[in-house]
């Protein structure tokens, strides 16, 4: 069982950002989709969850084709996938412990007592403990993206989706929050997938890389694969050299 | 906190609620806590009166009609009142309905049949149970149909004045004679009903009294100007017929002059034939002018015209001024 | 081509536009009634929203009812000397504030506080992707956010505007016996003169059909908002126009179909 998206076309008011898009993610790895801003990683994302329905395709999660389930059925699937914003988009009149235990108060056999546990035992992983009752508007960036990634992980989710997690972050919080995405993968065993355009950080996290490009796949590989790879469209964005993937238009 | 937050929301939700509850039934007129008790009526019919019209006793409010319903086969109309229970009531009590004011919305009014004995008050079957009190009652004739055709036939008096002014002809005359026949016939009927009525103590007199005294005033006052009138006219009518009658011989005195002359026949001829044309014209118009002037100036059904007109007039005014809701019919937007 | 083509095309993009926006606007009635449903999603929030769509109002809403009150009885005063009776200043009073101005008045400004907060609510939510994040938490952001407050705006702005209806009519009778030379028995004559029940009941019907209004289109606006703070500024800014037109179509609609 995993994600797979399938041909995926996605437009919007005549500007088509995916043209025929696939891309199977394995289970228990991490994959990292890298691209140029505006390139329709985000919008990819979506999909996986259903924020986004495709013109043409088809997303499957687990078996099932997200992009035709009804209403329901879709937040059945949802609580299989934790989702990490680019800008934590945490709810700011809610306090942090509020924000972390609001899907759990959706699931069954949770009491209060054991979200206000599941909590502390998320807030805990991310290294902000203490910070329960504290205000979104009170965190940092840094913090504030800890803290989203608690609460996609409060739920125990089978998948996790980062959108951006390490943009606008100075290096050494950057590195903070790479070795949460790893720690997730190896102490919990989700499935990943981040959404970056920062190589560093995608070439640290993930077991595989894939290049949007164009509205498709450019090319999937592991990391080393990409570092080797001749096309010049991957060197120029790995390399920052705009000039290779310009000789190429 | 939520305690607060419940707390608040409540006593909004309460408050509204009061005040458009108690502010209702305030407006309305509810008596709040007095004790009241209800009283029975039977009547033949019941008039202009509808539910929610005042109940007076002595002149004083005591309650309001709360229901009124027609009764199975012959037993007339019942009227439910709800009456203030401090109140006692005569004995040999009856209900007489009857207008507010000289035109106005109706009233039921308690007296004691012994003060009305020629007042046909409805009899009470014996076999009426005896809580609650049921008593006999009487609705006076309608006034208001009196003013609603009071106020066409003034309309109508208005359009021929207007006429007047222009054209006084045959026509004229005839609808004239017909609107004064017509309101004599409805002065005599009010006269007659507020006789009838004045046998009422209390406001209806009093109206009654106030729009007499009004009437006879503009009657007056409506004779002095009529008077004014008369001469007026006359004087206006004559004064063109003279002015005529001078151009008239001015041109046959022209005529002969030129004839005298002997200077150019057929213009001379032609002038002649004019002025005779002319002299015709006015004989014409002296006669039917005269006829017409004199109809007028003799006719005292004109004195009696110019007086109802004023009398009814003053009557609507003072109707007016008592039950403005019968006239303006407010609304706002 | 000869003719320019521009102002035809301008009319056919404004018109399949407006057809859009009130397919979008009819298909979120449509799931906000599906969303009713969802009771455990709402409910807890149904208070907060009482009392911030509600009692929150109360202040504006009777500062406003004061001085519409005050001014009515002034101008009628002004407008009825000589011909009309003096206690016509109660019948005006009364009839005005409880039928009309107490209504629209109170729904035109809550629509700016009501309206423009929520708007601006649900479209920083919608801009920082907070709403798609209830949306990945298995939250319907329909039942949570939307029928809420549209609940508390038809519960609480009949409320809201009796209060103000009341306030409005006692500051016209205080302004009649202090500024007027008027006795209370002749102002409260002409109050209750033509005071029909159906009156209050108008009022009520009106505002609730105005609460609805406010707090639909807030949640609309608020919802479609795109583009960072400047969206959020033009989503409040439609909210106040549009609901404040629907309330005024709203009241003659209203005039027409039940008076």
């Amino acid at each position: 069982m995993s994600i797979e998206l399938v041909d995926l076309h996605k437009g919007f008011g005549g500007d088509d950002i995916l043209r025929g898009f696939s891309l199977t993610i394995p289970e228990g790895q991490t994959t990292s989709v890298i691209g140029g801003s505006g390139s329709g990683k985000s919008v990819m994302l979506k999909h996986i969850v259903g924020l986004l329905r495709p013109d043409v395709g088809d997303v499957w999660v687990d078996g099932e084709n997200v992009a035709r389930l009804d209403q329901e059925s879709v937040y059945r699937v949802r609580r299989k996938v934790g989702y990490v914003f680019q800008f934590a988009a945490l709810f700011d009149s809610m306090t942090i412990a509020e924000n972390v235990g609001l899907g759990l108060k959706r699931m069954e056999g949770y009491t209060s007592a054991k979200i206000a546990d599941r909590v502390r035992e998320c807030l805990d992983r991310v290294n902000l403990s203490g910070f329960e009752s504290r205000l979104p508007a009170e965190l940092s960036g840094g913090q504030r993206k800890r803290a989203g990634l608690a609460r996609a992980i409060a739920t125990e989710p089978k998948y996790i989706l980062y959108d951006e997690p390490t943009t606008g972050l100075d290096p050494v919080t950057t590195a903070v929050i790479d070795e949460l995405i790893m720690r997730m993968a190896d102490e919990l065993g989700v499935t990943g997938v981040v959404v970056t355009h920062d190589m560093n950080s995608a070439f640290r996290v993930s077991d595989r890389v894939a290049m949007l490009y164009d509205g498709r796949v450019r090319f999937e590989g592991t990391p080393d694969e990409i570092r080797a790879s001749e096309d010049p469209i991957v060197r120029g964005f790995i390399e920052g050299r705009p000039e290779l993937m310009e000789s190429v238009l | 906190m939520n305690q607060g937050k419940e707390i608040l929301v409540g006593l909004v939700i309460i408050a509204a609620v009061l005040v458009a509850v108690v502010g209702t039934l305030w407006l309305q007129g509810t008596n709040f806590g007095r004790p009241s008790t209800t009283v029975e009526a039977l009547l033949e019919s019941v008039g202009q009166l509808s539910e929610g019209n005042p109940v007076t006793f002595r002149g004083v409010r005591i309650g309001h009609v709360s229901a009124i319903e027609v009764e199975a086969g012959d037993g007339g109309v019942r009227v439910t009142l709800l009456l203030d229970g401090e109140v006692s009531l005569p004995a040999d009590a009856g209900l007489v309905l009857g207008p507010e004011s000289l035109f106005g919305d109706w009233q039921a009014e308690v007296v004691s049949r012994a003060r009305f004995p020629r007042f046909p008050f409805y009899e009470v079957p014996p076999n009426e149970p005896t809580t609650p009190r049921v008593v006999g009652g009487y609705a006076l004739p309608e006034l208001s149909r009196l003013t609603a055709s009071a106020e066409q036939i003034s309309l109508n008096l208005a359009e021929l004045t207007a006429r007047l002014e222009l054209a006084f002809n045959q026509e004229t005359t005839d609808n004239l004679s017909r609107a004064i026949a017509n309101i004599e016939a409805i002065t005599q009927e009010v006269r007659t009903l507020v006789q009838q009525q004045s046998e009422l103590a209390g406001a209806i007199t009093a109206n009654a009294d106030t729009a007499l005294a009004e009437v006879e005033g503009a009657a007056q006052a409506a004779r002095r100007s009529f008077e004014r009138m008369e001469d007026f006219m006359g004087d206006a009518q004559m004064d063109s017929i003279l002015t005529n009658i001078r151009i008239a011989s001015a041109g046959l005195r022209t005529v002969t002059e030129e004839l005298a002359a002997e200077d150019g026949l057929g213009a001379t001829l032609d002038r002649a034939d004019s002025a005779f044309v002319r002299i015709d014209r006015i004989a014409a118009r002296l006669e039917n002018g005269e006829g017409s002037i004199r109809r007028l100036l003799t006719d005292s059904a004109f004195a009696v015209r110019a007086e109802s007109v004023l009398e009814q007039l003053s009557l609507l005014l003072l109707d007016v001024r008592e039950n403005p809701r019968r006239y303006v019919r407010l609304s706002i937007f | 081509m000869l003719l320019s083509l521009a102002p035809v095309q301008a009319v056919g993009r404004g018109a399949l536009r407006s057809v859009a926006a009130v397919g979008r606007a009819g298909y979120m009635g449509m799931e906000a009634a599906r969303a009713l449903r969802k009771v455990g999603f709402w409910a807890p929030h149904l208070l907060g929203q009482m009392r911030r769509i509600g009692v929150e109002s109360v202040p504006i809403a009777l500062f406003i009812a004061t001085f519409t009150g005050i001014v009515l009885a002034l101008q009628a005063s002004y407008t009825f000397t000589g011909a009309v009776p003096l206690y016509f200043v109660g019948t005006l009073v009364g009839k005005t504030m409880i039928m009309e101005l107490g209504p629209v008045l109170t729904g035109l400004a809550l629509s700016g506080r009501v309206g423009a907060n929520i708007a601006a609510e649900l479209g920083t939510m919608r801009v920082t992707e907070q709403i798609d994040a209830l949306e990945t938490l298995a939250y319907d952001p329909v039942a949570y956010l939307v029928v809420p407050r549209i609940l508390a705006g038809a519960v609480m702005f009949p409320m809201v505007i009796i209060l103000a209806n009341a306030v409005g009519v006692l500051a016209g009778w205080g302004t009649a016996l202090s500024l007027l030379d008027m006795s209370s028995p002749e102002f409260l004559r002409g109050l209750r003169l033509y005071f029909d029940p159906w009156d209050v009941q108008f009022s009520i019907i009106k505002s609730v059909t105005f609460g609805i209004t406010v707090t639909a289109v807030g949640c609309f606006f608020g919802f479609h908002t795109r583009g960072g703070a400047y969206g959020v500024g033009k989503a409040t800014t439609r909210t106040v126009v549009v609901s404040s037109m629907i309330i005024l179509v709203l009241d003659a609609f209203w005039a027409a179909v039940l008076l």
